[in-house]
């Protein structure tokens, strides 16, 4: 996931995405960034709220309420005064090709 | 604990079954060693019974049931129907697997038979009830399917079973005892043990090693030729009492193995991740024992009244051992481990460890060490009738058994140190 440095919530983001390179999937052993789960983030700074847009791997996936729940746990530690909200989404189906350098490294592809 | 998400299954319907499981097991192997000098004869007698019942329900159908009530409700992306049915039937089990042991081994049919046999059978109709009404909220596909079948031949293979035993005091058939002892034991291996495994491997397995293309069409062919080989042989078995077609049947399930076979081989082609860890390593081992278990099988069929005791003995071993036990040996560690992680982590902080830290990669791999070595001396020992051979390969196996069940009970013991 990129973030356009002109973005004007680029330094917020920037901190979110590095609270959610802490959330590990269980199964795979590497971040959900670089598993590519995350699709975006949105930042509303009235409301001082976070939320995030992401995916799973599998819609039947049982850990996915414990994987979105470590998500808003990090951002809400990271960024203090903002409230997280994690939103799944469906759209684009999560595939393999989402999975970034990195985490093709971290599995040993 | 109260589960934090719908697809998760409560503790109480999962963990003690692989408890109990883990130590029939046990139980198993020790008393494999006491009866090696009966190992030769027909297997059809009192100590091989109460083995093969001891294997195939403490061992393998508890821990088939407990993983089931896990694995079915992420499969059919819907919750388990009934989070009490699992407890009551694991109650029943516990309860009507001893009696049923203990009056093989000591060839007793008394009440305490019939008893625990009823209870057995209670528990697999309820349970096979909780996952028809479990699948059916959910997401049907042919796993699900595939899943729902094992279980329909799991109820046929308890109820002949139960009319043999009545059988045994009451004559009910109008063939032989052993005539339907010849169709009790195949459709409860191919229909129970062999599509179940077909069923949940067809999940795990791609989703372990990351493939990016899954042909279920070829599950549809096992599907159908598997069911059709075990149907006309049920039927051509218990209406016309013979096995004239037994060769077509067996080509039927031999099309069907072949089919999942390169269902696997095209999932293992085309993953990302195909280095494998030590409990897939085992589930690779396990299902190439279904090669062996087949060409002893064909021998057996072939050979018909003529073949010696020892080679359909050490078919059942290497389909029993080989084929059942190390893959639930493999796969524990991989499904256990989750089960407990996710019932001990705390939603609202991040955990200090994973799932990979509740177990010991290094056990799982000594446990096969000890665990292959013992089956293959304990195969060549049958054939050779060595004795020395065999007693090595048994206590191996014994040794592999409690590794296992220690392990087992290790991670099982997380859900009380609550470290997360």
């Amino acid at each position: 996931m990129n973030i356009d440095i002109t973005d004007p919530y680029y330094a917020v983001k920037m901190k979110a995405i590095q609270a959610l390179y802490g959330v590990t999937d269980p199964e795979l052993n590497i971040n959900i960034v670089d598993l590519g789960l995350v699709y975006d983030i949105h930042v509303n700074e009235e409301q001082k709220q976070v939320s995030v847009e992401m995916t799973l791997s599998t819609k039947s996936c049982p850990l996915g309420n414990i994987i979105t729940n470590h998500a808003r746990v990090a951002i809400e530690d990271e960024l203090h005064g903002y409230d997280a909200e994690v939103e799944l989404v469906w759209e684009p189906k999560w595939n393999y090709d989402n999975i970034s350098a990195e985490g093709r490294t971290a599995l040993g592809l | 604990m109260k589960p934090p998400d719908e697809h998760i299954s409560r503790i109480a319907t999962v963990v003690p079954y692989y408890i109990l499981a883990a130590v029939s097991f046990v139980i198993f192997q020790a008393l494999l060693i006491v009866s090696l000098p009966e190992i030769h004869l027909h297997y059809f007698q009192p100590k091989l019974l109460a083995l093969t019942h001891l294997f195939v329900l403490g061992w393998g159908t508890m821990t088939i049931f407990g993983a089931a009530n896990q694995l079915v409700p992420v499969i059919a992306e819907t919750r388990l129907y009934s989070s009490v049915l699992p407890v009551l039937n694991w109650i029943l089990l516990t309860i009507g697997i001893p009696l049923l042991i203990w009056s093989f081994w000591v060839f007793q049919l008394t009440w305490i038979t019939y008893t625990g046999a009823s209870l057995i059978i209670i528990a697999i109709i309820l349970h096979a009830f909780n996952i028809y009404k479990s699948i059916s909220a959910g997401k049907s596909n042919i796993i699900t399917d595939i899943l729902l079948m094992a279980h329909a031949w799991l109820f046929i293979t308890g109820s002949i079973g139960l009319l043999l035993l009545i059988n045994l005091i009451s004559p009910l058939f109008p063939e032989e005892h052993l005539h339907y002892l010849k169709i009790h034991a195949p459709v409860g291996m191919a229909g129970w043990f062999l599509q179940l495994i077909i069923g949940v491997s067809a999940r795990l397995v791609p989703m372990f090693i990351l493939s990016r293309k899954e042909n279920t069409k070829l599950l549809n062919v096992t599907f159908y030729t598997l069911n059709t080989g075990l149907a006309l042989f049920l039927i051509e078995g218990m209406i016309f009492h013979s096995f004239h077609g037994r060769y077509v049947y067996l080509l039927l399930v031999i099309t069907g193995l072949t089919a999942y076979a390169a269902y696997i081989q095209g999932c293992y082609k085309s993953a990302l991740r195909k280095q494998k860890d030590a409990g897939m390593r085992q589930t690779f081992v396990a299902i190439g024992f279904i090669l062996v278990a087949l060409v002893l099988f064909f021998i057996v069929i072939c050979m018909g009244a003529g073949v010696p005791p020892y080679i359909t003995t050490m078919f059942g071993l290497a389909f029993f051992c080989g084929l059942v036990t190390i893959i639930i040996m493999g796969q524990t560690f991989k499904t256990l481990p989750f089960i407990i992680w996710m019932h001990i982590t705390k939603p609202n902080s991040l955990p200090e460890l994973m799932p990979k830290d509740l177990f010991n990669e290094t056990w799982v791999n000594i446990q096969l060490w000890f665990y292959l070595p013992g089956l293959l001396l304990l195969l060549i020992g049958l054939a050779c009738n060595l004795t020395i051979t065999l007693h090595t390969g048994a206590i191996l196996m014994l040794i592999a058994a409690i590794i296992y069940t220690v392990h087992v009970l290790y991670v099982t013991g997380k859900l009380k140190t609550k470290l997360l």
